[in-house]
């Protein structure tokens, strides 16, 4: 695979990872706009406007916009995250260059106020659909306790007052400042021409004005509180624990993926020995989540009432006992092993790459192989994840539950 | 496109098919076995997830923790799961560890501890799932609807029922475990990075030795109530739907597909125009081609606030009705594309490919190329689909919501 970039003169960044042998290919644009950088006023912007890109143009509806990704067998969508807003499709090579002139003329929407009033009903539905997936309601409400004033705890979706309220004119002056191109990346993976890719980039984006747009970066180890509600519709109990991270940029990232796996992934973890093999929950899990300037890892169980507190006095002791003892060899080579295995698994697909090449350049502001990444992995020692755990003080959390309400 | 599919039958009648791809450093693999949820007795819904837990807590010389440990360490990522028809029980690795992987697979199949001590962990885990879908009623939704449109016992929950759960012992597990596991009716499906002479004389030495029988035919029942409505006091009411529609083995299956596809395929589709895009009624909203050998149907999904429920419904009814109306030439085209596109970028994935040539190989008895495949999508036309519409309209709808408000049918 051959990495090909150039940067325009208005600061628009293009990447390429270009795989001669696939039969597909790739293209996102990334966007530095998320929750973090909304004030509560305007809550669920960044989002919203995720939605309005495509309802189209000047020259597009949004009929003919879903219609002029379909007739070229586009898979398409977009993500909005505390950071991030990513649009993406996966597409056969011959229609490359078509999908890839739609976004960037996408890029530029009309945001019709009519539009902007229907949609309006869709993200409250999208609000209501997360009330009633009590995981997604469980980590926005951690999240937010978590980080307190920081915006990182900043709900992505926002309340369905805040999306009341909105205006057509407040998500305007948004837009014309976070999707500046100096602000943007446009990666591409799989079977392309890169000198097409990079031509057509430079006509349709070349002229995109650059801004001054920022972001305050502060790194923030949480509020370490505790909180539960009660919901009437719940039968099981939802626990969500969320601990001091690194970043994305820091070079204990891996250590902390690691650490991650060995105590909380699927198969062969602490919790799954603890928990999930002795059926006492029938989640149990642990993520690293790294950010832009700042991290955490969060954990998630879901178990009956009855075993709730029996479930955090397991999750506890294992919390007293990687304190104490730190992990083992065996453990570490394990989740080695996974990690390569799943890298192997995701470069199957341009697609499963896309995301990897824009974030590293996004969060990182250079380009890493997959051969980088895993003589990373491979590097990774026992006194590294045992120094992350002393530094991060596992035994030490916020902690948010939702659960039905006590019976007498 | 070349492509070859490799296949060797046992002397036992076990199947192994193989689908090579380039340029990749893993491989997936699957074992059908005819141990879904339809095949067990009456009165034991949810055994075979026990079975299906059960057997990774212990085999041939390793017990459960030692078997885990040996798992983990090839990385292996593992992908079991209990169907209607079959258990499936496979994983996705780097391709230098499948062999250690298949031999601790065959202990896994042919030689599970099925311990006692491990008996009540298995069953209770089957039955905290089943307890935590209590809170996923759009996942909850989809099941309960299955249970109804597909007569019994094809539409059996792969959950589990749980009087059925709690009334299972050891010993009856146990014996519908040494009866089900039978390796001479499995389909055994690998793709991705392998040498397939190596894989057959492995499988070969482990299963070529076990003896089975072929099962007899289901006797498949009648179907359930027409519309139920299961009260839960959340944001939404959850809508799901199904209808009668070609089955994978009739002529009319592309036909069938199409017409998904024009419903549902992508974000100009009718559904989601209709429904979401203009009408603002529903964030999630979109129907699925499904089948069995002996039946099939189109499904359909919509989460929407209590106020918007009934007006949802009505609109979704009225494209299915509809759509015989009449579709236009750009339509059918980007059904079309849509499709072939699908089927392209599918076949890049080890696993995804592992599943359709086990899937093929059970329906019709030899796996279709994908240009077959993708000449038979080219083949369709709007008065083909139309056609088809025509002679079989969109009837005997069965319907399942679950919120805090009930529907109307007319």
């Amino acid at each position: 695979m051959q990495f090909q970039r150039q940067t325009l003169s208005n600061g628009l960044v293009l990447i390429g990872e270009v795989n001669p042998g696939a039969k597909s290919a790739a293209i996102g644009f990334f966007v530095r706009a998320g929750a973090r950088d909304e004030t509560s006023q305007i809550n669920g912007v960044s989002h919203f406007l995720e939605h309005m890109l495509f309802k189209g143009t000047e020259r597009l509806s949004s009929l003919e916009v879903n219609e002029a990704f379909d007739s070229r067998g586009a898979q398409f969508n977009a993500f909005t995250s505390e950071e991030q807003t990513v649009f993406h499709a996966a597409v056969l090579p011959e229609y490359l260059i078509d999908i890839t002139e739609l976004w960037a003329e996408l890029m530029r929407p009309a945001l019709r106020d009519e539009d902007f009033n229907i949609e309006k009903d869709v993200i409250k539905e999208e609000i209501a659909m997360c009330q009633d997936t009590p995981a997604s309601d469980l980590m926005d409400r951690c999240r937010s306790l978590h980080f307190g004033e920081h915006p990182c705890g900043h709900s992505v979706l926002g309340t369905i007052e805040t999306i009341d309220a909105l205006t057509a004119r407040q998500m305007r002056e948004y837009f014309s400042n976070r999707y500046a191109p100096n602000n943007m990346v446009v990666a591409c993976t799989g079977s392309f021409d890169w000198d097409q890719l990079a031509a057509t980039l430079e006509v349709t984006c070349g002229r995109w004005p650059a801004q001054a747009v920022g972001r305050p970066l502060t790194d923030f180890p949480g509020t370490k509180q505790k909180a539960r509600a009660d919901k009437a519709n719940l039968k099981r109990e939802h626990i969500c624990l969320i601990h001091t991270g690194v970043s994305a940029q820091d070079p204990r990232r891996f250590a902390a993926a690691m650490l991650s796996l060995i105590v909380g992934n699927d198969y062969g973890s602490r919790f799954y020995w603890d928990l999930i093999d002795k059926a006492l929950a029938e989640e149990a899990s642990m993520q690293f989540g790294p950010m832009d300037g700042t991290g955490m890892f969060y954990n998630y169980f879901c178990c009956s009432t009855d075993n709730a507190d029996r479930v955090m006095d397991i999750v506890n002791g294992i919390f007293r006992d990687l304190a104490d003892h730190g992990v083992t060899d065996e453990e570490l080579a394990k989740a080695k092993n996974k990690v390569l295995s799943a890298l192997v698994i995701k470069n199957e697909v341009p697609m499963g790459r896309l995301l990897d090449l824009g974030f590293h350049w996004m969060y990182l502001g250079e380009y890493r192989s997959i051969e980088q990444d895993v003589e990373s992995v491979k590097a990774v020692t026992v006194d590294q994840v045992n120094s992350l755990i002393r530094q991060i003080d596992l035994n030490s959390y916020t902690q948010y539950t939702l659960g039905p309400a006590a019976t007498a | 496109m070349e492509q070859r599919i490799d296949k060797h039958v046992l002397a036992n009648g076990m199947v192994l098919l193989g689908e090579p791809m380039a340029g990749v450093q893993s491989v997936a693999f699957d074992i059908m076995l005819s141990a879904g949820a339809a095949w067990m007795p009456p009165g034991a819904c949810g055994v075979a997830n026990v079975i299906s837990d059960w057997i990774f807590r212990g085999a041939g010389p390793r017990d459960n923790r030692a078997l885990g440990d040996a798992l983990d360490g090839l990385g292996l990522h593992r992908s079991s799961s209990v169907g209607s028809s079959h258990l499936y029980i496979g994983a996705a690795l780097e391709s230098s560890n499948l062999a250690q992987a298949l031999g601790l697979y065959s202990d896994i199949i042919l030689n599970p501890q099925l311990s006692d001590e491990q008996f009540e962990p298995a069953r209770q885990l089957v039955i905290e799932e089943l307890c935590g879908l209590e809170d996923e009623p759009r996942h909850k939704v989809m099941l309960e609807l299955r249970k109804r449109f597909y007569p019994d016992p094809l539409g059996r929950s792969t959950a589990g029922e749980l009087a059925d759960l709690q009334a299972l012992t050891v010993a009856r597990t146990r014996e519908l475990a040494k009866s089900h596991l039978d390796v001479s009716q499995a389909i055994f499906s690998v793709a991705g990075k392998y040498d397939f002479d190596a894989v057959c004389r492995q499988i070969e030495g482990v299963f070529g030795p076990q003896q089975g029988e072929p099962l007899n035919a289901l006797d498949v029942g009648s179907r359930g109530p027409r519309y139920t409505h299961i009260p839960h006091e959340g944001a939404q009411v959850h809508i799901g739907l199904m209808t009668p529609t070609a089955r994978f083995i009739d002529k009319d299956y592309y036909d069938a597909r199409a017409a998904v596809s024009v419903l549902s395929g992508g974000m100009s589709s009718r559904l989601f125009t209709e429904v979401r895009e203009k009408r603002g009624l529903c964030y999630a909203i979109g129907a699925k081609y499904h089948s069995f050998k002996q039946a099939a149907g189109i499904s359909c999904y919509a989460g929407t606030t209590p106020d918007k429920a009934q007006e949802t419904l009505d609109v979704i009814l009225g494209e299915f009705h509809r759509l015989a109306e009449g579709i236009s030439e750009q339509e059918m085209e980007r059904a079309k594309v849509g499709l072939k596109s699908a089927l392209i970028m599918q076949s890049e994935s080890s696993s995804s490919r592992v599943d359709s040539i086990g899937s093929d190989y059970y329906m019709l008895g030899r796996v279709r190329t994908l240009d077959e495949i993708k000449e038979n999508i080219e083949a369709r036309t709007v008065d083909s689909v139309l056609g088809f519409l025509r002679s079989n309209p969109f009837r005997d709808f069965t319907v399942v919501t679950i919120g805090p408000r009930e529907v109307r049918l007319d």
